[in-house]
């Protein structure tokens, strides 16, 4: 089958946005200029433009999929033929996305991430119609959970629904989550996304400058201003004024409809006023859990819940993670969403703290980085505000050490059945909890410094892109030695699959 | 500290082979060093590139005392371990570190083996895993052979639910 035909409008849409800047600079402001590299970049440029086109038309022509017995098959390329296979049951999650763009014809954008390791390891569909992307979301899921339910009945007795019930999944969804006005209030400051109008001003000034004809005028006008105590009051207050509505209606935008739900086997997440997207990832899939607070967040008491899962993150969509449930969850919300969505995961709250020694071995330890950050002050001599070399270096020295007090007050852990949580960080704390058999490897180390303090520490591996590291620093001996025997016996929970090769 | 000593240890061959790659390293690293004495001699550098080279000459002696003595530490701190389940790595000589890994998540193993580990019939072994990959850096050839395929066998076995 071909892609959908507005496919190629949606790419040249994308091209005319993509290089709309570049050509006002060439076209239009130095539309006089006789500078060989502009003259001739105007050549090269329409040059671009017009092979960029013709690939554009040309690539739908060969652009193919198929599926067959739970394996997508996609064929692209113009010179150099490209075919790949995508099984069904490899596919992580599922996104779709609906852009100003793709709304004005009502239509929509799907992508299968899958946890392949090659290049070309998602399945894109940049235009698709509504009804064919769910149509293909519940081909994919059906296929997916008999698979699953088959292969894997003992592991997961939860999971063993009979399959009707998931193809008409959409009305059993309960809702968990949906944002209050209130929420959003307290994330619209805790973001600092009213920050976010100074890289747009200035981008605009800039943008301006070459418009303004007077340059000088207006810095006279500029001179005037300053001149007069209560007009830099009105100006200042004015600004504020501007970047808090322009940050508040930034977060109400992004964050002000959002919905995440989930039925037996799948988390749903669906968000967003202007472009809406649709996220799905299946449950089985998840290796574990991070909650993310940063200093702002802790104060406002609102946290960050990520999933950790082996697809790898969208980056066309940089400014939203995909891994995040909801960045700005109060704290309380956050547990008991992560209770309900994956019942699996128990989050205790007695959790062990780490010795006082580990409040000296953590302030005792040397930073390199302080060490090469000073050495290079010393030689630059920087005259910052005023403000010799050596005071940076002592100021620096207390932002690590007050990150390592708070790293010691933070850090707790605990262990259970087949499941282990801890929470740590300094300014910014995380707390990560994973289940034994999501491990992929487990290491215990110890310094000369540690063992003389009979402390150690221990690190995790989890399934990720790219890899989920944790460390936990500075544990009683005795307790290393106990996760490390926890993890031996990992094989009670993990099943091998029968599969003669 | 409590020693965490595994049932098998590097092959008795290791500080040795060590001994005769470092020393050709750092005989590599002084002739170097040499040719930019002559260098700088020659095109008058600055002095400040005079006194960069007696401090690098300095490090390499040190380096070299040092390589004397590393082989057989290193030695003793290594050992290593496996049977169905997991591949255990125990080494470190001032940092100790003991690395568990399930066999089932391994994804490669390699065995190699340089010029210097021939004369001393030994071989070394690469084990990948998703995120990470460790060096068993001397077994007699018979045991790294034997080793690689029992690694191979295991890590063939898929875990349901990946």
């Amino acid at each position: 089958m071909r892609f959908h035909p507005l496919t190629i409008a949606f790419r040249i849409y994308q091209l005319v946005k993509s290089n709309f800047f570049f050509a006002i600079l060439l076209f239009v402001f130095n539309r006089e200029s006789e500078f060989w590299l502009v003259k001739y970049g105007r050549y090269v440029f329409l040059l671009y433009i017009l092979l960029r086109l013709i690939y554009i038309i040309t690539a739908w022509f060969v652009e193919k999929y198929e599926w067959k017995d739970r394996v997508f098959h996609i064929h692209k390329g113009i010179f150099v033929k490209q075919s790949s296979t995508i099984p069904f049951s490899r596919i992580q999650n599922v996104t779709r996305k609906t852009t100003v763009f793709h709304k004005v014809f009502g239509l929509t954008s799907l992508t299968f991430e899958t946890a392949m390791d090659g290049v070309e390891d998602a399945i894109h569909y940049e235009v698709i119609t509504k009804k064919h992307a769910q149509d293909l979301i519940d081909l994919v899921k059906a296929k997916q959970d008999s698979h699953t339910s088959n292969e894997s009945q003992y592991e997961n007795e939860l999971q063993a629904q009979p399959e009707e019930e998931d193809s008409i999944s959409e009305t059993d969804r309960t809702i968990h989550f949906t944002p209050e006005r209130k929420d959003l209030w307290k994330a619209s400051f805790t973001s600092l996304s009213f920050l976010a109008i100074i890289p747009i001003g200035a981008g605009l000034l800039d943008y301006a400058e070459p418009l303004i004809e007077d340059i000088d005028r207006f810095e006279g006008m500029f001179q005037l201003l300053l001149s007069s105590s209560w007009l830099i009051g009105i100006l200042i207050a004015f600004l504020v004024i501007v970047a808090v509505t322009f940050g508040v209606a930034r977060t109400f935008i992004r964050y002000g409809k959002y919905e995440i739900s989930s039925d037996d086997t799948h988390i749903y997440i669906d968000r967003g006023v202007l472009n809406e997207s649709y996220f799905a990832i299946e449950k089985n899939k998840i290796q574990g859990l991070e909650m993310e607070q940063t200093f702002l967040k802790r104060l406002f008491g609102l946290a960050e819940v990520k999933l950790i899962s082996s697809a790898k993150p969208n980056i066309e969509d940089g400014s939203l993670n995909v891994n995040s449930l909801y960045p700005f969850l109060p704290v309380e919300k956050a547990y008991q969403l992560i209770e309900e969505l994956l019942p699996i995961y128990q989050i205790n709250s007695r959790l062990e703290r780490l010795p006082r020694i580990a409040l000296w071995l953590r302030l005792l330890r040397p930073s390199w980085f302080f060490v090469i950050a000073t050495i290079v002050l010393f030689f630059i001599k920087p005259d910052f505000l005023h403000i010799t070399w050596w005071v940076w270096s002592l100021i620096l020295l207390c932002i690590i050490l007050l990150n390592r007090v708070l790293d010691y007050i933070h850090t707790r852990y605990v262990v259970t059945d087949d499941q282990i949580q801890w929470w740590h960080g300094g300014l910014t704390s995380r707390m990560f909890i994973t289940k034994r058999k999501n491990v992929v490897e487990m290491s215990y180390s110890q310094s000369r410094l540690q063992s003389h303090f009979n402390v150690a520490s221990v690190s995790t591996i989890n399934r990720s892109t790219p890899i989920h590291v944790e460390i936990i620093q500075d544990i009683p001996l005795g307790f290393a030695m106990g996760i490390i025997e926890w993890y031996f016996k990992r094989r009670e929970d993990v099943e091998i699959e029968n599969r003669s090769r | 500290m409590k020693e965490i000593k595994l049932e098998n240890s590097l092959s008795p061959m290791f500080p040795k082979m060590r001994r005769v790659s470092e020393l050709i390293g750092n005989i590599i690293g002084l002739i170097v060093i040499g040719i930019f004495f002559w260098l700088q001699h020659y095109f008058e550098w600055p002095m400040w590139v005079y006194w960069i080279l007696v401090g690098l000459v300095i490090l390499s002696v040190i380096g070299i005392i040092w390589s004397i003595f590393e082989p057989t530490y290193l030695y003793r701190s290594w050992s290593y371990q496996y049977d169905d389940e997991y591949l255990q790595l125990s080494y470190g000589i001032f940092n100790r570190e003991w690395v568990t890994v399930p066999m089932t998540k391994i994804q490669s193993v390699t065995t190699s083996q340089g010029p210097i580990m021939r004369r001393y019939h030994v071989r070394s072994i690469k084990v990948e895993t998703v995120g990470s990959s460790h060096v068993i850096p001397a077994l007699e050839e018979n045991v790294a052979l034997a080793l690689r395929e029992k690694i191979a066998e295991l890590a063939k076995l898929k875990e349901v639910d990946e």
